[in-house]
C-alpha cells in the first residue's frame, strides 16, 4: 500500500494547479488566433476592398491621385505596410489615421463605453438567455415554449436599424423622464460643472468596480461552496454587485456615473443616445441565441440516466433542473453561443451607431465610410482582442464548470 | 383461441415534419416565393397598367397625397414618392432570395470541403483549418461586407456577390468549425476503418462514407448563416440607399429618412418601414427556425465538446 502511494507521488512530481497550465495553454491559443485574425483584416482592408481614402481625387485627374496615393503611403508596396502595422501592433500603436489624428488615442476616446456596453450586455444577455432557456426546455406545455421560441427568434432576426428605431421610439422618453425623476438636471454640463475628473475616468471606475464586483462575488461563491455555506455562495454575487454601486456613489461620483448611462460625450445634445439604452439592445439581440443553445443543451440532458436517480430519491423538479441539468447543459451552452458571436458584435456596432453613442461603431463607421483603413484596422484589432478575450473568461468558467475540461 | 398482439414496434425514423421550428420555417420560405409570383401577377391582373400607379420603381397615384397610409388601393400605403409598398415589397423579394440562395450555398461548399479535409487528414491541415475557422468566428461577417461593399453600386456588388461574399467569410468561421467537429465524430465510427480496408482512397471515404453524414450539420450552419446573410444585404440596401435595387433594407431606410426629412410636417410614414423591417425578420427568422429545427433533429448533440470529440 504504502509503495503504490510512493511510487504515484514519484511519478507525478510537484502538483501544478490547473488554473495555471490552463491559464498558459488557453493564452498561447488567443495569440495564435489574435495572429491569424489580424492576418486575416490586413489581407480583408488592404487587398480586398477595393476602395480607399483617395479614390475621390481621381475626380481631379491621375496625377492628383497619385499625389494623394503618395500622401497617404497607399503607394508602398504591401509588405511594407504589413511590417509597418506589425511593428505598431507590438508597440500598441495603431499608426495614423488619414484624417491626420493617431488611432491609438482616437480608439482610447471611444472604446471605454463599448467595452462596457459589451462586457455587460455579454453577461446580462447570458444570465437572461440562460434562465428563459432553462425554464422554456423544462416546461413541456407549449403556450410557454413556443411564445418563448418566437420572442428568441423575432429579436435574434430583428433587423438592427429598425431595433434602433424602436428603442428611440418607445424607450428614449421614459427614460429621460426617469432622469428627471432622479433629480438630476437634464444638462449634463451642470452635473459635471464642479467636478475634477474625467469622464472616461469615470467610466473606468464604474467598468472596474462592476467587474472587480463579478470576479470578487464569484470566488466568494466558490469558497462558499467548498465550505458549503450555502447562504453565502447563493447571495455572493448580488450583494457585491449591489455594494460596487453603492460604493460607486459613496464615493462621491453617483450624480456622474448616472449621467454617464444617458450620454457618452457631454457635448452630446440632449436628444441624442445613451449606453444604457444600447445596453437593452445589445441584450435583446443576443438573449435569444444563448436560450437556444440552452435549450438544447437541456434536451439534451433530460433523458440521462442520473435525471431518473435524482427524481427517484426524491428530489423537487427544480433541484433536479437546477442542480443536476442545467449545470450538466451549461458548458455546451456557453460553447455553442460564441458561434454566434460574429453577429453579436455586428448588431452590437449597429445599435451603437444608430443610436449615436461615440463608442468604437461612431469611430468604425465614420471610418467605412471614406476608407480611412489604419482606423478601420484599429477597431477591428479592438474588437478582435474584445471577443477573443471574451472567449478565454467564457473557457475559464467552463472549466470550473467541468473538471474534464480541465486538461482539454 | 387466445389472441396475442404484438405490440409494434415504434418507428425510430425521425418525423421532420413533428417539428414545429422546422415546419413553421419552411411555411414562410413558401410564403415569401409566393410572394415573389404575386408581383407578376398582381402586374397582369389588378394593378392598373395603363399609367403604371404601381410600378416598383416610378408608381405614381395622383389620386392620394403621399405617403399614404394603408388603403383599400395600397394594402400596405405608399411611400413618399407615391409608390405602392405592396408593389415594392413583393417586388424586391426576388433579391433577398438571390442572398439566400448564394450564401446558403456558399456557407455549404465550404464548410464542407474544409471540415471534411481537416477531419480526414488530420495534423498540420486540422490544426491550420481549425486555427483559421477559429480565428474567423471573431470578424463579423456582416461588417466585413459592409467594408468591402461600401462606395461600389448595386450594379458592382449586388445581391449575388453580397450573399457569395458572405457565405464564404461566415461558411469558413463557425460553420467550418461545426462541421470539423461532426466530422472528428463520424471519423471515428467503426465504418470509415471498413471502407478504408475495404481499399477504398481519400476521394472515396469523403464522397462516399463521410459528406453523406456532414451535410445536415452543413444544412443547420447554412440556414442560420443566411438569416445573417438577409441582414447583411438588408444592411447594405439600408446604407447605401441608392441605386435600382429596392431591398427590404431600402423601404426601412426610405421610411426612416423622410421621417425625420418631415418630422413635424408629414406622418412618420411607419408602414414603409415596419413593412421592410418585417420582410427582412421574418425572412431571416424563417431560415433561423429552419436551421433550429434542423439540428433539433439531427444533431442534438453538437453543441457538447465532450460528446462531439
Amino acid at each position: 500500500m504504502s509503495l503504490v502511494d510512493t511510487q504515484e507521488g514519484a511519478v507525478r512530481g510537484p502538483r501544478i494547479p490547473w488554473l495555471v497550465t490552463f491559464l498558459a495553454r488557453r493564452g498561447l491559443w488567443a495569440l495564435i488566433t489574435l495572429i491569424v485574425y489580424l492576418a486575416v483584416v490586413f489581407i480583408l482592408i488592404q487587398v480586398w476592398v477595393p476602395f480607399n481614402f483617395a479614390t475621390p481625387a481621381r475626380l481631379a485627374g491621375p496625377d492628383a491621385y497619385q499625389a494623394a496615393l503618395e500622401a497617404l503611403g497607399l503607394d508602398r508596396p504591401l509588405t511594407e505596410r504589413l511590417f509597418e502595422f506589425v511593428g505598431g501592433l507590438v508597440t500598441f500603436d495603431l499608426g495614423t489615421s488619414f484624417t491626420g489624428d493617431p488611432v491609438t488615442t482616437m480608439i482610447a476616446d471611444t472604446a471605454p463605453v463599448t467595452i462596457f456596453i459589451f462586457a455587460v450586455g455579454a453577461l446580462l444577455a447570458f444570465v437572461i438567455g440562460e434562465s428563459l432557456g432553462r425554464f422554456g426546455a423544462w416546461h413541456r406545455n407549449w403556450p410557454t415554449r413556443s411564445i418563448l421560441s418566437t420572442i428568441g427568434v423575432l429579436f435574434t432576426t430583428i433587423f438592427p436599424p429598425f431595433l434602433v428605431f424602436l428603442i428611440a421610439f418607445f424607450l428614449r422618453d421614459p427614460f429621460w423622464d426617469l432622469r428627471e425623476a432622479m433629480g438630476l438636471p437634464i444638462d449634463s454640463l451642470e452635473v459635471w460643472r464642479d467636478v475634477a475628473v474625467e469622464q472616461n475616468e469615470v467610466m473606468l471606475l464604474m467598468s472596474l468596480a462592476l467587474l472587480g464586483a463579478v470576479i470578487g462575488g464569484a470566488l466568494v461563491r466558490i469558497w462558499a461552496h467548498r465550505n458549503r455555506v450555502r447562504w453565502v455562495a447563493a447571495s455572493a454575487l448580488p450583494v457585491t454587485v449591489v455594494a460596487a454601486v453603492v460604493g460607486v456613489g459613496l464615493a462621491g461620483f453617483g450624480a456622474e456615473a448616472i449621467d454617464l448611462l444617458y450620454r457618452s460625450e457631454m457635448s452630446q445634445t440632449v436628444a441624442t443616445g445613451s449606453p444604457l439604452l444600447v445596453l437593452v439592445g445589445v441584450v435583446l439581440i443576443t438573449f435569444g441565441q444563448v436560450m437556444f443553445m440552452m435549450k438544447v443543451g437541456i434536451e439534451d440532458e433530460r433523458n440521462e440516466d442520473y435525471v431518473l436517480t435524482a427524481r427517484a430519491k426524491g428530489l423537487t423538479e427544480e433541484v433536479v433542473r437546477d442542480r443536476h441539468v442545467a449545470r450538466n447543459a451549461l458548458a455546451p451552452a456557453i460553447a455553442g453561443s460564441f458561434l454566434a458571436l460574429p453577429t453579436i458584435i455586428a448588431g452590437m456596432v449597429i445599435i451603437e451607431f444608430g443610436l449615436e453613442v461615440r463608442g468604437l461603431s461612431w469611430a468604425f463607421f465614420n471610418a467605412v465610410e471614406t476608407q480611412d483603413i489604419p482606423l478601420i484596422m484599429g477597431v477591428l484589432v479592438v474588437l478582435g482582442v474584445m471577443g477573443i478575450g471574451l472567449r478565454v473568461v467564457a473557457d475559464l468558467v467552463i472549466a470550473y464548470l467541468d473538471p474534464r475540461q480541465r486538461r482539454a | 383461441m387466445a389472441v396475442v398482439t404484438v405490440p409494434r414496434r415504434k418507428s425510430r425514423r425521425v418525423q421532420p415534419m413533428a417539428n414545429a421550428k422546422l415546419v413553421s420555417g419552411l411555411a414562410l420560405v413558401v410564403f415569401f416565393l409566393l410572394l415573389i409570383l404575386a408581383h407578376p401577377l398582381f402586374q397582369a391582373t389588378i394593378w392598373d397598367r395603363e399609367f403604371r400607379v404601381y410600378d416598383p420603381f416610378i408608381g405614381y397615384d395622383t389620386q392620394v397625397v403621399h405617403p399614404a397610409g394603408p388603403s383599400a388601393d395600397h394594402w400596405l400605403g405608399t411611400d413618399s414618392l407615391g409608390r405602392d409598398v405592396v408593389s415594392m415589397f413583393t417586388y424586391s423579394a426576388r433579391y433577398s432570395v438571390v442572398v439566400a440562395l448564394s450564401a446558403g450555398l456558399a456557407i455549404g461548399a465550404a464548410s464542407l470541403l474544409f471540415g471534411s479535409i481537416a477531419a480526414y487528414k488530420r495534423g498540420w491541415i486540422d490544426s491550420v483549418v481549425t486555427h483559421f475557422s477559429d480565428a474567423m468566428v471573431f470578424l463579423p461577417a456582416l461588417l466585413a461586407v459592409y467594408i468591402i461593399g461600401v462606395g461600389q453600386d448595386p450594379g458592382e456588388f449586388g445581391a449575388l456577390a453580397v450573399g457569395v461574399t458572405f457565405g464564404v467569410l461566415y461558411g469558413l468561421g463557425p460553420a467550418t468549425a461545426t462541421v470539423r467537429a461532426a466530422a472528428l465524430g463520424v471519423m471515428a465510427k467503426p465504418f470509415i476503418d471498413v471502407a478504408r480496408l475495404a481499399g477504398a482512397g481519400m476521394t472515396r471515404t469523403v464522397t462516399r462514407h463521410l459528406l453523406p453524414h456532414l451535410v445536415p450539420h452543413a444544412a443547420v450552419q447554412a440556414m442560420i448563416g443566411v438569416a445573417g446573410a438577409v441582414t447583411a444585404e438588408a444592411f447594405l440596401a439600408f446604407r447605401s440607399g441608392v441605386g435600382d435595387n429596392i431591398g427590404f433594407g431600402y423601404l426601412v431606410f426610405e421610411g426612416l429618412t423622410w421621417g425625420e426629412l418631415f418630422a413635424g410636417v408629414l406622418e412618420t410614414p411607419w408602414w414603409v418601414m415596419s413593412t421592410g423591417a418585417a420582410g427582412i425578420t421574418l425572412l431571416a427568422g424563417a431560415f433561423f427556425l429552419i436551421g433550429a429545427g434542423l439540428r433539433e433533429i439531427f444533431d442534438p448533440h453538437s453543441l457538447d465538446p465532450r460528446k462531439v470529440d
